[in-house]
């Protein structure tokens, strides 16, 4: 067995981390590649991996795995093979105790680096040269796949093939059919992250040098004002809340309000609603908005249980009782566009006028080139993370009631147990079974695997895994690991720092403001609706789609993210207090306890242990 | 002698501009300069270098100087309705204040002086400081000149409850986006001497928000001596020592100062300010001093490249 001592480092071990009791066996639920393998240790142990608790703050399970196969084989496509990033190939993962940690591959080789220069500028600057049109091309690309998805029909398997097949040209047979369309499903959703890749890496970019820019001229600039300067105002993301807050100002117009007593449940206000005249109305107005706006993912949509607004609408009705509260209380739930843009405007001004004029100049580009490029970095998140995928999944489970049907799973829900690898195998044998008219071993074989692995997910559940693992870095240098993530060679350091445990938290000033409370500390979606007014929301990551919440929040803390994330600038502009990318804010914080939040300087202080 | 002839000798600080540097100094220019421009600056009158070199060469107070000061104090007592006012007497060196070096604490401030006669030996005592061992030394380093000669600013104190220092630019990082506030318990003293730890505060210019804070510890005080002249110096209690002594109302009354200081004289400047113990901001917000900021940090100019090619560059893409 080849082994290398491991160098000192903050740190564990790859190789070090103990499986959980009760959560022995968990590899198997994985890929091979997907985990850390003394065949590979030489490599894997001297390298950095954080957590990508982001993405991946739970334990996956076994299906959602293509929610990190595709995305990781996406964006290394784009960033190494068509655009060549010079400095950096993609980015590898492997999975400990159900925890995603990830790790980008480096180019070193100065000759590589200058070979991949010359690929990426003239690709990377195609693409600058003609973003509007590029990405016009890119949301129709994207409505036909959503088009497609919904198109996609999971074939029956009839007793009897209907006479089509027998007198029609051209014909297949189910067996034939199930297979292809569960096959399209897949390729449908490498489709979908193939495309989330293609202008992501360019367009943080892009907003990365401006920001570059502003903190060397301006070093104390808030990382915040130059998302403001960036962000758009009126995008995509923004409207379903705005349809929200639209309906809540139409219900008390319409005399329906009363319906949305507080602790109803949106069936039980609905069932208030038929009742009347007004009341049905006010539902037919609300069914014309629900395509596309609620089409939103309770959470950042990278797990099956995401589901949108449609299939959960507790936080739409959440929202809309707060947005008919305010108004109540006479308060303006109109989010005020015309001045967000006049300070936009502002702020943009006013640091450009402290520039010297080369500076200037630059400045002036970077931000016009960066309001380009940013409606696809906001609106990408709609098309993709939420619309496309919370539907995708929906397909999924179209294939789940299938195996129900017969008898292969006690749930349909439970596909979401096996690998998209055994799902193919199990629909081949349900096929095989159903032309043969034999006995199927699947009944037998899979709910025992479904039922091991959801006590394995929840055993993991449990488990809190360290911010990184391997070779603490001496500088980070992977531009996507800086702009997608936030981890910097700072942030390592700072993550290192932590290990020795304590009750101070830094991350990065998302939105200023210095306030105390009771922390709720989140660990899964279906918690959301638990939180209190005035509570400090904990979480591993805040997804723009939580924004209808944001007005019962004190303050916000998140393991992950970074100043630009859209959480951030929603944040903001309800002046609520963030700090983001704390490393463990959900491993060290517990609910009900008093943390103080300084979201100007990034601080977070746990004052009752 | 009529106080017309007397004129080139000392002149109400309001009347004097940017021109008058040369002969009243650089400091009791800039608070004319401030006064035109509607800043509030505590009224008070300047003595020139002519009122100097005359005494250098009587070689005592010249009766002229003293009735132009006579006169001017009396014009303090009556717009202020006071008997022998409180003045700060501080020298405004020829030369001192301008953009590559400030002279600043080597010239002499005498702080609550009360009465022609107290005026007098203040002055006195300020065009003495020219002649003092460091600043010989100092004009030796960094002013090219060979015939000092010494302005005198004789203004109207303050009674602050807090003073302190801004920046309009951040002096440690160059930041031109951020105002930069020092403040203490007391007369300015505390902060200019180093001898507290002050409050710091850092602004945006732009937003106005406090981006970053940090309350000091403000051990000391310096008050108006209760004996009726001079200042003494207190201990603050401990509570209060600790606890922050600019209020947001302060704050953005001082930012209003930084940013109008800044656009008068259209460079980057250091304040010394004094918040009244009467009245709320803004109006018991007061200017006693501005010049030019000699010190601070500035990022190298970016040489004028394409955004593309700095995101290029980002990319490890060198061009």
């Amino acid at each position: 067995m080849a082994t290398t001592a491991a160098a000192p480092s903050a740190f564990p071990s790859p190789f070090s981390i103990e499986t959980p009791a009760g959560c022995e066996g968990w590899e198997e639920m994985y890929p091979y590649y997907a985990v850390f393998d003394e065949r590979r240790r030489d490599t894997d142990e001297n390298r950095f991996w954080f957590w990508n608790s982001m993405h991946f703050p739970f334990p996956v399970p076994a299906f959602d795995v293509l929610c990190i196969d595709s995305p990781y084989q996406a964006v290394g496509s784009w960033q190494n093979r068509v655009f060549a990033v010079p400095p950096a190939m993609g980015i590898d993962y492997r999975i400990v105790n159900g925890y995603v940690y990830i790790s980008g591959n480096p180019v070193t080789d100065p000759a590589k680096i200058s070979e991949r220069a010359e690929f990426f500028q003239a690709r990377a600057g195609h693409y600058y040269a003609n973003w509007s049109e590029l990405y016009a091309m890119w949301r129709a690309k994207m409505e036909a796949l959503i088009a497609e998805l919904g198109d996609l029909k999971v074939p029956e398997l009839p007793e009897y093939e209907p006479d089509e097949v027998a007198f029609g040209e051209d014909r297949n047979t189910a067996f034939y059919e199930v297979l292809t369309a569960y096959g399209r499903a897949l390729r449908l959703g490498d489709l979908m992250w193939q495309n989330h890749f293609e202008f992501l890496l360019l367009g943080y970019g892009a907003y990365g040098t401006f920001a570059e820019l502003c903190k060397t001229h301006l070093p104390d600039i808030p990382d915040q004002h130059i998302a403001q300067m960036v962000a758009g105002i009126d995008v995509l993301l923004f409207k379903p809340d705005a349809e929200l807050r639209r309906l809540a100002g139409l219900a008390l117009q319409m005399g329906v309000d009363a319906a949305f007593a507080s602790g109803r449940t949106p069936a039980e206000i609905d069932a208030e609603l038929e009742q009347s005249e007004a009341g049905r109305s006010w539902l037919a107005e609300l069914e014309k908005v629900k395509d596309p706006w609620f089409n939103m993912a309770t959470g950042d949509g990278l797990y099956h249980y995401y589901r949108s607004w449609l299939d959960d609408p507790r936080i739409p009705y959440a929202s809309l009782t707060g947005h008919i509260d305010a108004l109540r209380q006479g308060a303006s739930v109109e989010r005020p566009t015309a001045e967000l843009a006049r300070e936009r405007e502002r702020l943009a001004q006013e640091y450009g006028a402290l520039l010297d004029p080369g500076t200037r100049q630059a400045f002036d580009e970077l931000l016009a080139l960066s309001r380009t490029v940013f409606p696809y970095v906001e609106e990408h998140k709609f098309y993709c993370d939420y619309w496309f995928l919370t539907r995708w999944w929906n397909k999924v489970r179209e294939f789940g009631e299938l195996l129900k049907l017969h008898g292969f799973l006690d749930d349909a829900e439970d596909i979401f147990q096996l690998t998209r690898h055994e799902v193919a195998t199990a629909l081949d044998e349900l096929v095989l079974t159903w032309a043969t008219g034999g006995v199927a071993l699947g009944p037998k074989h899979w709910p025992p695997i479904v039922e091991v692995r959801k006590q394995l997910l929840q055993r993991m559940a449990e488990w809190t895994p360290p911010p990184a693992l391997g070779t603490t870095p001496e500088v980070v240098t992977d531009p996507m690991t800086i702009m997608l993530w936030g981890v910097t060679t700072e942030r390592v350091r700072e993550w290192a720092g932590q290990e020795e445990g304590g009750l101070v938290l830094r991350g990065a000033a998302a939105s200023p403001g210095l306030v105390e409370g009771i922390a709720r500390v989140i660990s899964s979606v279906d918690e959301i609706t638990e939180v209190q007014d005035g509570e400090i929301l904990v979480c591993g990551s805040t997804s723009p789609a939580w924004a209808p919440i944001f007005p019962k929040l004190r303050a916000t803390v998140t393991d992950v993210g970074g100043v630009m994330s859209h959480a951030a600038i929603v944040a903001r502009e309800y002046r609520l207090p963030a700090v983001v990318g704390t490393g463990r804010a959900t491993a060290v914080i517990r609910t009900g306890q008093t943390i103080r939040v300084d979201g100007a300087s990034g601080v977070v202080t746990v004052l009752e242990p | 002698m009529s106080p017309a002839a007397g004129a080139g000798y000392g002149r109400a600080l309001s009347e004097l501009t940017g021109a008058d540097a040369a002969s009243f100094g650089g400091k009791s220019a800039a608070l004319g300069e401030l006064l035109t421009a509607g800043m509030r600056v505590p009224p008070g009158f300047a003595l020139s270098r002519e009122a100097f070199t005359l005494a250098r060469d009587e070689g005592a107070m010249p009766a002229v100087v003293r009735e132009q000061i006579a006169l001017h104090y009396a014009a303090l007592e009556q717009q202020t309705g006071t008997r022998e006012p409180p003045v700060a007497v501080r020298s405004s060196a020829v030369g001192e204040d301008s953009a590559t070096a400030t002279f600043a604490g080597q010239q002499q401030t005498l702080l609550w002086v009360r009465g022609v006669d107290a005026i007098c030996d203040a002055v006195q005592i300020c065009w003495d400081s020219l002649f003092s061992a460091e600043a010989v030394a100092y004009r030796r380093h960094l002013a090219d000149t060979d015939d000092p000669a010494m302005g005198v600013a004789i203004q109207l104190m303050v009674d602050a409850a807090v003073s302190g220092v801004l920046f309009t630019c951040n002096p440690l990082s160059g930041d031109p986006s951020m105002v930069a506030i020092n403040a203490s318990w007391g007369l300015g003293l505390a902060v200019v001497g180093g001898e507290v730890t002050p409050d710091d505060y850092l602004i945006s210019k732009v937003t106005g928000e406090l981006v970053r804070e940090r309350v000091g510890t403000k051990t000391l005080q310096y008050v108006p001596d209760p004996a009726g002249s001079g200042v003494k110096r207190s201990a603050v209690p401990e509570d209060r020592a600790a606890a922050r002594c600019l209020d947001d109302d302060a704050l953005a009354a001082l930012l209003d100062v930084a940013r109008a200081t800044e656009r008068h004289f259209g460079c980057r400047q250091d304040v010394e300010w004094a918040i009244a113990r009467s009245g709320s901001p803004p109006e018991n917000v007061f200017v006693v001093q501005s010049r030019p900021v000699t010190t601070a940090a500035t990022p190298a100019p970016a040489a004028p490249v394409s955004a593309i090619s700095l995101v290029m560059a980002k990319f490890g893409a060198k061009p």
